[in-house]
C-alpha cells in the first residue's frame, strides 16, 4: 500500500493543473474572499434635484456622496439618473416629505440606503424603484444567465474542441480541403445556438418562477448576450488550444469560471470590495454582462446608458475570439515549402462530376 | 499434494489449461482449449481479433473465471500468491506515463517486495526521464525489466514488440530467449507473423477454438496460395478481384490465397490474358484469413 | 506524374526528426516506409501532405483535394457511426446524394464493413476502425494516398484486408505511400524506404535493397562476435563484413530483408558511437 501512496504523490506532484486547482485556487479564493467579501456598503453616489437641492445636499450624512446637484430638475430627471445608473439614490426636494428614489437593482447599496434613510424619520419618504421588495432573486437571475452562458461557452465548447485533438482527428481535418475558419465556426455554431436557446429558457423561467421583470429592450439584451457569448466561446477555443484532454480542459475552464462567480459583483457588490481586489472584477467579462442583464431586465436601461459594458465586451470579444482562433489555426498547421503538382483532371473531377449530376 | 488432471501429474508444467471454456451472455469466447507451457519453452499464441486470445490469457492469469475446465498456474489454480511468481507485460505496457523510469521501477519493486533492479546501459541515461518522453523501444525495455525484477518463473507477454524497429525487436527477443534458457516458461502473443519463427511452438486460435498447434508448417496446414506474374498486373488484379478471388499484391506479382490454379488460369483466359501462374507457399496470415472466412461456398 | 519529397530535413526543437530524406512514388505503385517508433515515418508522411515545416528540402505534392490521408491515430470520429463518418468526409470533398451513397457502400463492402454501417466508430474493433479510416481516405478517389501505420497493432486478418484494399487502390492507379513497422509488408510493396533515427538506411525495390547488401550473414548456435549477432529463433544470425570472414563451421544464409535492416541499423549505431 505504501508503494501506491508514494506513486500517487509523485504523479500528483507532476500534474500541475490539478495542483493549481487543489492548492493555488483555494489560497487565491481565500485571499479574495477576505478582501472582496463585504456586504457592507460605506458610501453611495447620490443625486439631489429640486429647488432646495444645494441646501439638502449639504445636510446629507457623509454616507451620501453627492455627485449630481440639479436644482432646476425634477422627479423625471431623478428617475432617469437612476435608470442610467449614474447614481444609486436620487433625492427630490421641493416637496414635503423629501422623496428619496432608490435603485433597487443594486441590492446591497439599496439596503444600506434604506436603513440610513429610515433614521431620518418622517422627513424623508423612501421609494425603491426597479426592485421594490429588494428581492435577491431579482438581482441574481440576470447574473445567473451570465454564469450559464459562461459555463456553456468555456467548459462545454472547450471539451468539444479538445475531443478532436484527443482522438487525433484534428490532424485529419488539417489535411482535408476544409478551411480552418470553417472548422472553428462549424464547431462552435452548435454551442452558440444551444447557449442562446438555454438563455431564453432560463430568462423565461426566471421571470415565471420568481417574477423577475423584463422592463427593457429585448434587442439590447440579445445584443449584449451575443457579444458576451463571443467572449466566452473565444475563451473556450483558447482553453482547447492549451489542453490535451477533456479533463484538463474542464480543470482550466473551472479556473476561469470560479473567480468570475465571486468577483463579478454577482454576490459581493463591486463597490464594497477593497480596491486592491476590485480591479480584478473589472477585468472579468461576466461583470459587464451582469451590468447589461441587470440594467435591461430591472431598470429598462437604454443602450446608450450601457455604453461602457457594451464597449468593453466588444473589445474583449474581438481580442479573445480572434486571438483564440489564430492559436487554433496554428494547430491546423500551415502548409509550407510546397510546390503543387498539377493533377490530371480526369482523376479528381470525375467524382465531382458524378456528385454534381446527382 | 494432489496432482490435478490439468498438469497430468507433471509437476514442472508452469501454465496449463485443460479443456477450458468461457461463455459470456450471448457468445462463447473460448471453447475447449487445452495447452501447456513448460520450463524453458517459448510458446506463441496466434489468432485474429476476437479469436479468444485475450480471454484465454485472462483466465490463465486468474483474472477471469472459466465456465468450463481447469486452469493451472505453477501447479495450482491462479491466485495472487502464485501470481507473485509470474511476470506479465500487457499490451499497454502497464507503465505510468507521468512517472520517471526510476520511479516506475521503484513502484513495481515495492509492489512485488523485491529489490529495485539495476538499470541496463541503454536505460541509465534516461533514469530520470518521464515515460511519456521515452521512445517506444525504451519503454518496452523498461516494461520487460520491471516484469523480470522479481525473477518470475513464468512470463506472459502480450504483443511485446509491437511498433518497434527491427534492431530493438531483436534485442527484446534476445531477452526472451535468455530467460527461456534460464528455465522460464514464456507465453507470447503476437500479430507479427515474422516472430512466429522465434517460438518453439505455436498455437493458433480461431473463433474461440484452438485450430492448430506445432511448427509453422503445422499451422499453415493445407492452405495454399497462387502467384500470378504478368506485365499487366493491374489488369490481372482487377479481373481476379471482379471474379471474387481474395487477391492482393506482392511486389509486382498478384497473389491469391486458397485458390485453385486452374480456376485462376480460366478466369484470366476468359479476360484474354495470359500469365505465369504458379503455386507458392502460403503464409500464416493467409491461413488465418481462410479460417476467418469460414467454409467456402461449394 | 511522380510525387516526391526531396532532401527533407525537419527539426523539432534540437532534435532532427528527419535528416536529408527523399522519397518518390508514382501512380499505381505502393511505397512502403519502414522503421520503428521514432524513425521519422510520421514526420516524413506529414511533410508529404504539407503538415510539417521543412528546415530544408522540397515537396512535390498535389493540392488537398487530391490527397487521401489516414493518420496514425484513429482516423475516424468516435461518436459518429460508420455511415455518418463517411457522410461527413464525403461532404467536405464535395460528394453528395446518390454519388456519395453508392461510393460509400462500394468502399464499405470492399472493407467488409457493410454490416456495421450504423455502428459507432468507437464500438468497432481496432482492425475495423482502421479499415474505416482507410475508406474515409479513399472516399474521393485521390491520386495520392498517404497512410500512416495503418497496420500497427492490428490483427493479421485485418492486415491482409487492409493490404488488399491498398492493392486495389494501387491497381486502380493511385500512388500509395504507406508507413509500416512490419517488414513483410515492406517486402510486398513495389518500393521500400527504410528509415532509422530520421535517416535513410536503404531504399529501392526489394531486389535493389537485398542486392546492395555488403557482406555476409551466417547462422550459428554460438556467435563469435556477440555484438554483431541477433536471435532468429533458437539460432543466431551473425554479420560478417566480407564473405571471407565467415568461419568455416558456420553456415552462410542468403540475407533476407530483416537481416539487411538489422545489420544496417547496427552499422549506423556503431558509427554514431564512434563519432561521439
Amino acid at each position: 500500500m505504501r508503494a501506491m501512496i508514494v506513486k500517487e504523490f509523485r504523479e500528483l506532484r507532476r500534474d500541475r493543473r490539478t495542483l493549481a486547482l487543489l492548492i493555488a485556487m483555494p489560497l487565491l479564493l481565500l485571499v479574495i474572499f477576505g478582501y472582496a467579501a463585504n456586504f457592507h456598503v460605506d458610501s453611495v453616489q447620490a443625486a439631489v434635484v429640486g429647488p432646495q437641492a444645494t441646501q439638502v445636499a449639504a445636510r446629507l450624512p457623509s454616507f451620501f456622496d453627492v455627485t449630481v446637484t440639479q436644482p432646476s430638475e425634477g422627479q423625471t430627471n431623478a428617475e432617469q439618473l437612476l435608470q442610467d445608473r449614474t447614481v444609486n439614490v436620487a433625492i427630490v426636494t421641493g416637496r414635503a416629505p423629501v422623496l428619496a428614489l432608490v435603485d433597487g437593482s443594486n441590492l446591497f447599496a439599496a439596503q444600506s440606503i434604506v436603513s440610513v434613510l429610515n433614521k431620518e424619520g418622517n422627513t424623508v419618504s423612501t421609494r425603491i424603484l426597479y426592485n421594490p421588495e429588494l428581492k435577491t432573486s431579482w438581482v441574481m437571475v440576470p447574473a445567473i444567465i451570465g454564469i450559464i452562458l459562461t459555463f456553456i461557452g468555456t467548459i462545454v465548447t472547450s471539451i468539444g474542441l479538445v475531443r478532436e485533438r484527443e482522438t487525433g482527428t484534428l490532424e485529419q481535418l488539417a489535411v482535408m480541403p476544409i478551411k480552418p475558419s470553417a472548422v472553428i465556426l462549424g464547431k462552435i455554431s452548435p454551442y452558440f445556438l444551444v447557449a442562446a436557446f438555454d438563455m431564453t429558457i432560463i430568462t423565461g423561467l426566471g421571470m415565471l418562477l420568481f417574477g423577475v421583470p423584463f422592463n427593457g429592450n429585448a434587442f439590447v439584451f440579445m445584443l449584449g448576450a451575443a457579444l458576451f457569448l463571443f467572449v466566452v466561446l473565444g475563451l473556450g477555443v483558447f482553453i482547447s488550444t492549451v489542453s490535451h484532454t477533456a479533463g484538463q480542459a474542464i480543470q482550466t475552464a473551472v479556473m476561469f469560471l470560479l473567480p468570475q462567480i465571486l468577483l463579478s459583483g454577482m454576490i459581493f457588490p463591486l463597490d464594497s470590495m477593497a480596491a486592491g481586489v476590485r480591479w480584478i472584477g473589472y477585468l472579468l467579462p461576466l461583470t459587464y454582462f451582469t451590468m447589461i442583464s441587470q440594467g435591461v431586465m430591472l431598470r429598462g436601461a437604454s443602450l446608450a446608458s450601457l455604453w461602457l459594458p457594451f464597449l468593453v465586451l466588444t473589445v474583449m470579444a474581438a481580442v479573445v475570439f480572434f486571438g483564440a482562433t489564430l492559436r487554433f489555426r496554428r494547430d491546423l498547421a500551415p502548409r509550407r515549402r510546397h510546390s503543387t503538382v498539377a493533377v490530371e483532371p480526369a482523376t479528381v473531377s470525375s467524382v465531382h462530376q458524378a456528385g454534381n449530376g446527382a | 499434494m494432489t496432482t490435478t488432471s490439468a498438469s497430468e501429474g507433471n509437476p514442472t508444467t508452469l501454465l496449463a489449461a485443460d479443456r477450458v471454456g468461457r461463455k459470456f451472455k450471448d457468445f462463447t469466447a473460448v471453447d475447449d482449449v487445452t495447452l501447456r507451457v513448460g520450463p524453458g519453452e517459448v510458446v506463441g499464441l496466434l489468432g485474429a481479433n476476437g479469436a479468444g486470445k485475450t480471454t484465454l490469457i485472462r483466465m490463465l492469469l486468474g483474472l477471469l473465471a472459466t465456465t468450463v475446465g481447469e486452469v493451472e498456474l505453477l501447479g495450482g489454480p491462479p491466485d495472487r500468491q502464485l501470481r507473485r511468481r509470474l511476470g506479465y507485460v500487457p499490451q499497454g505496457l502497464g507503465l505510468y506515463r507521468d512517472l520517471t523510469v526510476a520511479e516506475n521501477l521503484a513502484f513495481s519493486a515495492q509492489a512485488y517486495e523485491t529489490a529495485v533492479p539495476e538499470l541496463p546501459e541503454s536505460l541509465r541515461p534516461v533514469a530520470d526521464r518521464l515515460i511519456a518522453d521515452l521512445p517506444l523501444g525504451l519503454q518496452r525495455q523498461l516494461a520487460f525489466l520491471s516484469a523480470l525484477a522479481h525473477s518470475p518463473e513464468v512470463l506472459v507477454l502480450d504483443e511485446p514488440t509491437s511498433g518497434v524497429d527491427a534492431l530493438a525487436r531483436a534485442a527484446l527477443w534476445d531477452t526472451i530467449h535468455e530467460q527461456a534458457e534460464a528455465g522460464v516458461g514464456v507465453l507470447v502473443t503476437t500479430h507479427n507473423m515474422a516472430e512466429a519463427e522465434q517460438c518453439d511452438r505455436l498455437l493458433l486460435m480461431s473463433h474461440a477454438r484452438l485450430v492448430a498447434q506445432g511448427s509453422q508448417t503445422d499451422i499453415i496446414g493445407s492452405t495454399t496460395a497462387i502467384a500470378i506474374r504478368t506485365n499487366d498486373w493491374a489488369r490481372a488484379f482487377a479481373v481476379l478481384n471482379q471474379a471474387g478471388q481474395p487477391v492482393m499484391l506482392s511486389g509486382r506479382d498478384v497473389r491469391v490465397a486458397d485458390a485453385d490454379a486452374d480456376q485462376v488460369r480460366a478466369v484470366l483466359a476468359d479476360a484474354g490474358m495470359s500469365a505465369e501462374v504458379f503455386g507458392v507457399p502460403a503464409t500464416i496470415e493467409e491461413r488465418m484469413m481462410v479460417l476467418a472466412r469460414g467454409p467456402k461456398a461449394p | 506524374m511522380t510525387y516526391a519529397v526531396r532532401c527533407a530535413s525537419v527539426r523539432f526543437g534540437d532534435t532532427l526528426a528527419l535528416d536529408n530524406v527523399s522519397l518518390q512514388v508514382e501512380p499505381g505503385a505502393v511505397l512502403a516506409v519502414v522503421g520503428g517508433d521514432g524513425a521519422g515515418k510520421t514526420t516524413l508522411l506529414r511533410a508529404l501532405v504539407g503538415q510539417a515545416q521543412l528546415a530544408t528540402g522540397e515537396v512535390d505534392a498535389p493540392p488537398a483535394e487530391a490527397i487521401g490521408y489516414m493518420p496514425a491515430t484513429a482516423g475516424s470520429w468516435s461518436s459518429l457511426s460508420v455511415a455518418q463518418n463517411m457522410d461527413f468526409v464525403g461532404g467536405i470533398y464535395g460528394l453528395s446524394g446518390n454519388a456519395l451513397t453508392s461510393r460509400r457502400d462500394e468502399l464499405l463492402d470492399r472493407a467488409s464493413l457493410g454490416s456495421s454501417i450504423d455502428q459507432l466508430a468507437s464500438a468497432l474493433s481496432g482492425g475495423m476502425r482502421r479499415k474505416l479510416g482507410f475508406s474515409l481516405a479513399m472516399l474521393h478517389d485521390p491520386p495520392l494516398l498517404v497512410l500512416d501505420e495503418p497496420s500497427t497493432g492490428i490483427d493479421p486478418v485485418s492486415r491482409i484486408d487492409l493490404w488488399r484494399m491498398v492493392s486495389e487502390a494501387a491497381a486502380a492507379g493511385a500512388a500509395v505511400v504507406m508507413s509500416t513497422t512490419y517488414l513483410d509488408e515492406a517486402e510486398r510493396a513495389a518500393h521500400l524506404l527504410v528509415l532509422d533515427g530520421g535517416r535513410t538506411l536503404a531504399s529501392g525495390t526489394l531486389a535493389d535493397v537485398l542486392d546492395s547488401f555488403d557482406g555476409a550473414i551466417s547462422t550459428t548456435a554460438r556467435p563469435r562476435r556477440r555484438a554483431w549477432a541477433w536471435r532468429r529463433g533458437r539460432e543466431y544470425h551473425e554479420y560478417w563484413p566480407t564473405t571471407a570472414g565467415v568461419p568455416i563451421d558456420a553456415a552462410a544464409v542468403t540475407p533476407d530483408l530483416e537481416d539487411v535492416v538489422v545489420t544496417l541499423s547496427m552499422l549506423k549505431r556503431h558509427e554514431s558511437e564512434l563519432a561521439s
